[in-house]
């Protein structure tokens, strides 16, 4: 409680740290993008984290890792959460200026089990922002698969052998399923791009009502490649076209009926998916027909991205 | 102001004299007519409150935990399914100790899918941490909607606090309540206060995690806050009279116990029809007498000890079955006998399941059965096992010559 | 009843190290129980496990603050403190190229004799042959039917080389003391002798207790200090950790902290001051925030304001810092102080600041 809470050390400022200390395995690309975007919305931002790894390893009483106000929610209840709070700050004319409430969810947290809550508080146009680190399985659990696990991916319930190359369903098109609710603003983002991602950001806490980033954030864990490449990873999954940079812009902040799309990133030409699934263990049983198939959902996907312009 | 109301407007009528501000709802018979009322109330302008329309129980009461731990007063109502649904939640709000109040019509659970009332629902959920009361009328419901504030509040117990309201037999049942001024209110409830909250000028982190070596001591203390809400809700109810005059007994009301050999313990609204058997009985020189249960937690140990010390045979008349062992309020009743060394025989009556009624008819005849003696079954379902029939007709098991 | 810790590192092999002890003595017809310590520590970070062993059906499933054995997978983790969780009598294994005087000590270099059987250096099963020379109730063939049981047929034959060739090696220490039969007495015998591997005891000056080693050096703390979640001891007013004060809410003072992360790493990066532009993208890029610009010393050849430093409490050495540095400043370099804890039973002691 605030009457122990104490009070922090003097010293001169020199850079801001409001996710520090955590537990999380070396190399945690989850663990970037929670600290890369709390440094962005600064100490006044209030933040809640359903179960899943950023929660585990940041929240084991006393070992509290966020400097700035944080909570746990139930699994299902990220965005139930945060619109409770936004609207207890509000109700009780206690909200500073520049508090951003913000949610880190894992993919499962998001696509999975907090769907429903996630498209509620949409629906609702309640003023918080939603940010989804998608490390594309549940880690926290030992990595089994949700509904953002890439075709092919190896997860402890998606076994490679001799039936199947690993996961055998595509990962659920999130950000256009948060766009088609007409909200305010999402993005995609991915730790590999930081600028990009803090940029988003930064916009999101800009503009009033929901607002959604989904970012990609390698799990040198789940996915089997070493810890000092998750940035790299992340770049990769861009570069070669699995993962987009983009934005959406719903009908009240771009004033068209529908919304506007925009690519954030257009790579000259994309790269080999080959080379970036062979970086990682969780694809080592895909065959050269499986890459050949990942590869054209690829193609069709960027037809769809090009469109948006 | 004397208006007349069914059970779920006298507790919106409540809500709004405690000035919560956040109210987050879902509808579900037959609860719906609350969420409707206090929708009006923030509309007309009446009811300051931020009103979140989640879109289902366990957003309801996420919404109103995420609230709460912005220091926010909060409500939420909901119904059997729906309690169910929000289960998880329930753990969470009483284990971040945050006083959230919530409105439970009580509802069956299915399957067979049942809209009616009985008390399965809040029943199955005694361990989750919360408060539980039970309202016998829509006037305590309505005063139940602001003790329960003054309780949950308190810092000695810091506990989220649950009013049951048999469904329909008070939600959707008219009858004359006084509802009280808003400066009354006002004088009898402050605003909340607490220190368990964000705060932008020493932040804090809540509602976290702690391994074997500390978490022992959370559960500890969320036990002895339970209890000393006993305390609590005696003070809370001496104040309630000063202010408003209506008096309230405490975790229990003992009925004509103090000679009582023959004591039938219940909760609930089907309280009013075991008082009027006990007059009846008294009338005809019986010692007849009642024990209503108005809160399982805290469990009134000491009330129920005092009440039942001169009891020749006690029974427990609840809406609820734990399938397989008893009524979850006849162990309960149970374990406070022997815990005060009471040897007196107990025998359970389960009724009133899925909405079918109690009548007078099966009130007498469990007062007949005590004072028949000891003997007897431990159980006895109310239209099943007992000879008098149920007013809905004769049960299957009779007309099929099944023997229980 | 026989006790076995595993100390090891998330991600290292201790639980099965401890999964396929229990499961050699299933096989010897005995009873056991193997088992993970269970937290919220991620790969990387120290962890423990256990195996028991017994005549009879062992019901005690609790975590055991003593032991026979203690092995340790990797010696970073081989602190001040550790003869606190041996038994009287009881052994430690380790995964050393070091040498110790202690008779307890049974030191061995199990990366390396595994790296040139299997070609990485896993060291469990070598451990596990080390242990099947000095505790007599598992022979080696039941480490091999545990192996064979356990593994891919692929790993069977390897890993019971590498188990056989550990089982040699911890004979051949053994008997360079000079005495052999009951393990214990004999290493009780070869007290106040040299080290027990020639080679090792050559680099004597490395030999030394690590009790006698430094935990951090006060110079390597290099930190933020805005909003910066912070030590216990660096609170001005610290809250109470009375259960009567912190158990009845779940809400405490936001970024206390009391633990450090640095026992979780084995490879630190080491800033070279001449190539440093202190551009930032170390800092950037860095997922728990532990490198940081700082001012260079007065008298640095370099007029630039900056050098990137990291904190050495909190860095778990993933390297990704060096990855991402453009010019080439940052190197990775095996960790070679000791700064991991000993082994208290269920907090390592110097890594954290309370204790239960």
């Amino acid at each position: 409680m605030s009457s122990q809470n104490g009070t922090a050390g003097k010293g001169a400022p020199a850079q801001s740290e409001l996710f520090f200390g955590h537990k999380a395995c070396a190399g945690c690309g989850g663990s970037l993008a929670v600290r890369a975007a709390l440094n962005e919305l600064g100490p006044h931002a209030v933040c809640a984290l359903p179960a899943g790894c950023m929660s585990a390893v940041g929240f084991n009483f006393p070992q509290l890792c966020f400097a700035n106000n944080a909570i746990i929610t139930p699994f299902a209840a990220t965005a139930a959460v945060l619109s409770g709070i936004e609207a207890g700050l509000r109700a009780q004319g206690v909200k500073p200026d520049d508090c951003t409430v913000v949610g880190f969810a894992g993919d499962g947290g998001t696509a999975d089990i907090g769907l429903q809550a996630l498209s509620g508080a949409i629906d609702r146009n309640d003023d918080v922002l939603y940010i989804c680190y998608d490390n594309e399985a549940y880690m926290n659990t030992g990595i089994q698969k949700s509904s953002l696990t890439p075709f092919g991916a190896k997860t402890t319930t998606t076994p490679a052998g001799a039936h199947a190359p690993g996961c055998l369903t595509s990962k659920k098109p999130l950000f256009e399923i948060v766009a088609a609710h007409g909200i305010p603003y999402a993005a995609t983002a991915s730790v590999g791009y930081l600028p990009d991602f803090v940029r988003k950001v930064r916009k999101a806490a800009g503009i009033r009502g929901t607002k959604y980033i989904h970012v990609m954030a390698p799990c040198p864990t789940g996915w089997g490649c070493d810890v000092d490449e998750t940035v790299e990873l992340a770049r990769d999954v861009v570069d070669c076209g699995l993962w987009y940079l983009a934005e959406y812009e719903g009908p009240a902040v771009s004033g068209e009926p529908g919304g506007r799309f925009k690519v954030s990133r257009k790579p000259r030409q994309l790269g080999r998916v080959r080379d970036y699934l062979r970086r990682q263990k969780r694809f080592s049983a895909l065959s050269d027909d499986d890459i050949a198939a990942v590869e054209a959902a690829r193609d069709a996907k960027w037809q769809q991205i090009e469109a948006w312009g | 102001m004397r208006r007349f109301l069914s059970g779920d407007e006298a507790f919106a009528e409540g809500v709004r004299l405690a000035r919560p501000h956040v109210v987050s709802a879902y509808p579900i018979t037959p609860q719906t007519v609350v969420v409707e009322r206090l929708s009006e109330m923030v509309e007309d302008g009446s009811l300051a409150a931020e009103y979140v329309h989640v879109e289902s129980e366990h957003s309801a009461l996420a919404c109103a935990l995420g609230a709460a731990a912005t220091g926010a007063r909060t409500f939420t109502a909901t119904s059997s399914q729906g309690l169910l649904y929000m289960a998880e939640v329930l753990t969470y709000a009483a284990g971040g100790r945050f006083p959230i109040v919530m409105m439970n019509a009580n509802r069956s659970t299915a399957l067979p899918w049942n809209i009616y009332g009985d008390q399965r629902d809040s029943l199955a959920l005694l361990d989750h941490g919360w408060i539980q009361a039970y309202a016998q009328d829509n006037q305590e419901a309505l005063d139940l909607a602001l003790m329960a504030y003054a309780i949950a509040e308190d810092s000695r117990v810091m506990t989220p606090f649950m009013a049951s309201l048999d469904g329909f037999a008070l939600t959707h049942t008219y009858e004359a309540v006084d509802v009280p001024e808003p400066p009354e209110a006002d004088a009898f409830l402050p605003p909340y206060r607490t220190a368990n909250r964000f705060d932008f000028e020493n932040p804090v982190n809540m509602g976290y995690s702690a391994g074997p070596e500390y978490n022992r001591y959370f559960k500890y203390w969320a036990h002895r806050d339970m209890q000393a809400a006993a305390q609590v809700i005696g003070e809370v109810e001496d104040r309630f009279a000063s202010v408003f005059g209506r008096r309230y007994p405490g975790l229990l009301e003992a009925y004509r116990t103090d000679d009582a050999e023959f004591v039938v313990v219940t909760l609930g609204s089907v309280a009013g029809l075991v008082r009027h058997e006990v007059d009846r009985l008294r009338e005809a020189g019986v010692r007849a007498g009642m024990v209503r249960l108005r809160y399982l937690r805290p469990f009134p140990y000491e009330g129920l000890a005092q009440a039942l010390a001169g009891a020749k045979a006690v029974a427990v008349l609840e809406k609820d079955v734990s399938f397989g062992a008893e009524g979850t309020v006849h162990t309960n009743v149970a374990s406070a006998l022997h815990r005060a060394g009471l040897a007196v025989p107990v025998r359970g009556f389960v009724g009133g399941l899925g909405g079918d009624d109690i009548t007078a008819e099966q009130v007498r005849g469990i007062f007949a059965r005590l004072q028949e003696g000891p003997e007897g079954p431990a159980v006895t379902f109310l239209g099943i096992d007992e000879a008098a029939p149920s007013p809905r007709g004769p049960s299957t098991h009779e007309e099929s010559g099944v023997r229980q | 009843m026989i006790e076995v810790l595993w100390h090891g590192r998330g991600g290292q092999g201790a639980f099965t190290a401890a999964r396929l002890l229990g499961a050699a003595a299933m096989e010897a017809g005995l009873h056991a129980l193997a088992f993970p310590s269970f937290g919220p520590e991620r790969r990387g970070a120290p962890m423990r496990a256990f195996t028991k062993v017994g005549q009879a059906p062992i019901g005690d499933r609790s975590a055991s603050s003593q032991a026979d054995y203690v092995v340790y997978l990797d010696d970073t983790l081989f602190g001040p403190g550790w003869e606190a969780e041996l038994k009287p009598g009881g052994r430690v294994l380790l995964n050393t190229t070091r040498a110790f005087d202690d008779p307890r000590i049974l030191a061995f270099d199990a990366d390396g004799l595994s790296a040139a059987v299997l070609g990485r250096p896993i060291p469990n099963t070598a451990l596990l042959g080390a242990l099947a020379r000095i505790e007599p109730s598992v022979s080696l063939d039941d480490i091999g039917a545990a192996v064979r049981s356990s593994m891919a047929s692929r790993l069977h034959e390897p890993n019971c080389t590498v188990a056989a060739q550990a089982y040699q090696t911890a004979d051949s220490l053994l008997a360079a003391k000079g005495v052999a039969g009951d393990p214990i007495a004999a290493a009780a015998g070869a007290a106040g002798a040299q080290g027990m591997e020639g080679a090792a005891a050559a680099d004597a000056s490395r030999a030394e207790s690590p009790a006698a080693s430094p935990a951090v050096r006060p110079a390597d703390v290099v930190r933020a200090e805005a909003h910066i979640p912070r030590l216990r001891s660096q609170f001005a007013h610290a809250p109470s950790l009375d259960p009567a004060d912190y158990a009845r809410s779940t809400c405490f003072a936001a970024g206390h902290l009391v633990t450090k992360n640095a026992g979780w790493r084995s490879q630190r990066p080491v800033v070279d001051e001449a190539a440093c532009t202190a551009c930032g993208q170390c800092v950037q890029y860095c997922p728990d925030g532990t490198i940081f610009l700082k001012s260079r010393r007065v008298g640095s050849a370099k007029p630039a304001a900056a050098l990137a430093q990291p904190d050495f409490d909190f860095c778990k050495g993933c390297g990704i810092c060096a990855k991402m540095c453009r010019f080439g400043a940052i190197a990775m370099v095996p960790e070679v102080e000791s700064l991991a804890t000993p082994a208290g039973p269920s907090v390592p002691a110097p890594e954290s600041e309370v204790s239960a």
